[in-house]
């Protein structure tokens, strides 16, 4: 009796009780279990480890496609020779290649090795000798805007009548294959995402279903004193959402340390430019690095994964419950 | 107001062998008005407990028209099913307490469905407690009272939230004459402020004691009314 006295139960400790009390539709115990979240948390670190794959093979294929495809080598023999086009005043095949790529549409850079750069390139096979006897043939590096495919057999064509014998290599044929790997390592991973969230999906369904055979009586009672569908789905909803943020939060803290080892060791082939950030013992500067070491979007995901878990164990449940209670009157 | 006309009812087939079950109501055409009290009478297994089900919405007729509270049942949709049934009050002939909530939140459940305030459901609570002699026992679990008291329980659960119908399955087979008698007394009252009431009962010495119109069964079939 005394527990009932609200005048000994002010404020908020009062609220809180009544609270709890309006639980009494003895739905607490018919709710799915505490092994939910932690089955949750095991498959958000799958998910976040297959979205990390997939955000990494994107991340690849953008670069392996753009970067290597889309450049041309070009090697003019014999450069310093007088090109075939009578101009004022007269050029050099080398200057006349360079003029008439100057011009080539979707162009995005034009580059003459220079000697340095030369003797490095021949260095494994002439040694280490700046003046070579022999006159090399200039090499010409043409970046391509990644949009804009080169057309190797056309620019061939045309810079052979300018400077006959004038050689155009394509890099593309490995950047595209690798490409390609990378699209379809993409694609795995998205199907791996879908996979997880089958299970997950089948996992909750069952749960609940299991939790619903448990409380037959009270749930067929509550129906019967005119609670509707939508009500008794909805507390078992909620508590399953719960359930299930809980278990995606722990599952992305849990991911985190493997993501961010993965994407150490994924650096070096993502970005040539800049080096991967050094372990630090500081936590403040790790937390900062930290975001600067994951890509944005698989921080993003990361960030999404408790909220993503928590509509899926909302959506199953609802509908599991709804099916449930539509074989009763 | 109730309304039946020609109201047939089967429960569902036993299962795999498909064998079906019998008939447990046929042709019933009958009417109660608001404010109406009748006493459903009957043999065993003559079909009252069913048709209770069939008037508290707990299973659709097989055939015929039903009308509860002004809704034909037929063409109701589940939402307004659910509505009508918080206007219903049941007590169950097995009582239908749920064993793991103390009296006080049994007793509560209809109140909650009907998201009143906590201060509302303490205070009608405590009061209909007192009423059924059970101020003392609002903590206790239904098991441990005695079969007089978890009907009570029942009976407090029915009426706490004023429904427009009250349906009760022998509600006095556990109780003493005095309690009985009182439980007479407070129908007496509900049906003078409208609500409308049937009392299925083999209580012969009830029935002499508050005579009213009676609604009897035989084999599923409406025998006498009147
Ligand atoms: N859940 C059920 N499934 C199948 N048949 C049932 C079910 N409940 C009752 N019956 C059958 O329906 C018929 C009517 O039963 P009902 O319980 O309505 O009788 P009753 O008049 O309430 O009897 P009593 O006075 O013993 O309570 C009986 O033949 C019974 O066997
Ligand atoms: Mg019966």
């Amino acid at each position: 009796m005394a527990d009932r006295d609200r005048a000994a139960r002010p404020g908020l400790f009062a609220q809180w009780h009544r609270a709890r009390r309006a639980d009494g539709l003895a739905l607490r115990r018919a709710l799915p279990d505490r092994l939910l979240p932690l089955l949750v948390a095991a498959m958000a670190v799958l998910a976040a480890l297959a979205l990390a794959g997939a955000t990494g093979a994107q991340i690849l294929s953008a670069r392996w496609s753009s970067g290597a495809a889309s450049m041309l080598t070009i090697q003019i023999p014999d450069p310093e020779a007088p090109a075939t086009a009578k101009t004022t005043p007269p050029l050099t095949r080398a200057d006349a290649v360079l003029a008439a790529l100057a011009d080539t549409p979707g162009a995005a850079r034009v580059h003459r090795l220079d000697k340095a750069e030369l003797a490095t390139l021949l260095a494994p096979w002439l040694g280490q000798q700046n003046d070579f006897a022999l006159t090399l043939p200039a090499i010409v590096e043409l970046h391509m805007q990644a949009a804009r495919p080169a057309d190797a057999d056309a620019l061939a064509r045309r810079l052979a009548a300018t400077a006959p014998g004038t050689l155009v290599e394509r890099n593309a044929e490995w950047g595209e294959r690798l490409g390609r790997l990378a699209d379809s390592l993409h694609s795995c991973a998205l199907l791996a995402v879908a996979i997880v969230v089958g299970i997950a999906v089948v996992l909750i369904a069952a749960t609940t279903r299991a939790g619903l055979a448990a409380r037959r009586l009270p749930i067929e009672l509550i129906h019967a004193m005119g609670a509707t569908d939508g009500y008794i789905a909805g507390r078992f909803a909620r508590r399953t959402a719960l359930l299930a943020f809980i278990g995606g939060l722990a599952g992305s803290v849990l991911a985190l340390p493997l993501l961010v080892l993965l994407s150490r060791v994924a650096a070096p082939f993502a970005t040539s430019a800049t080096p991967p950030p050094t372990p630090t013992a500081d936590w403040a500067t790790g937390w900062t690095t930290l975001a600067h070491t994951l890509p944005t979007p698989l921080v993003a995901t990361l960030l999404a994964l408790a909220p993503a878990a928590a509509l899926i164990g909302w959506l199953t449940t609802q509908a599991t419950v709804r099916a449930w209670l539509r074989t009763l009157p | 107001m109730i309304r039946l006309r020609d109201v047939g009812f089967r429960y569902d087939a036993g299962g795999a062998n498909g064998t079906s079950a019998p008939v447990a109501l046929r042709q019933l055409s009958f009417e109660v008005p608001q404010g109406g009290f009748r006493w459903l009478l009957g043999p065993s297994g003559a079909g009252k407990s069913s048709l209770l089900r069939l008037l508290a919405l707990g299973a659709r007729p097989t055939s015929g028209m039903l009308e509860i509270l002004g809704s034909d049942i037929g063409h109701a949709s589940r939402t307004a099913l659910a509505r009508l049934r918080r206007r219903i009050g049941v007590v169950h002939q097995d009582f239908r307490l749920l064993p793991d909530l103390p009296v006080f939140d049994n007793i509560a459940l209809p109140l909650r469905l009907q998201h009143r305030p906590e201060d509302e459901v303490h205070d009608e609570v405590h009061a209909i407690l007192d009423w059924v002699g059970l101020a003392s026992r609002a903590e206790a679990r239904p098991p441990q009272l005695s079969g007089g008291e978890q009907q009570r329980v029942a009976i407090a659960r029915a009426v706490i939230h004023r429904p427009a119908l009250v349906l009760a399955d022998e509600p006095t087979n556990a109780l003493d004459e005095y309690q009985a008698n009182r439980l007479m007394e407070l129908f007496r009252d509900l049906s003078g402020l409208g609500t409308t009431i049937l009392v299925a009962t083999h209580n012969d010495a009830l029935i002499r004691r508050y005579p009213a119109h009676e609604l009897e069964l035989a084999q599923g079939r409406l025998v006498r009314n009147g």
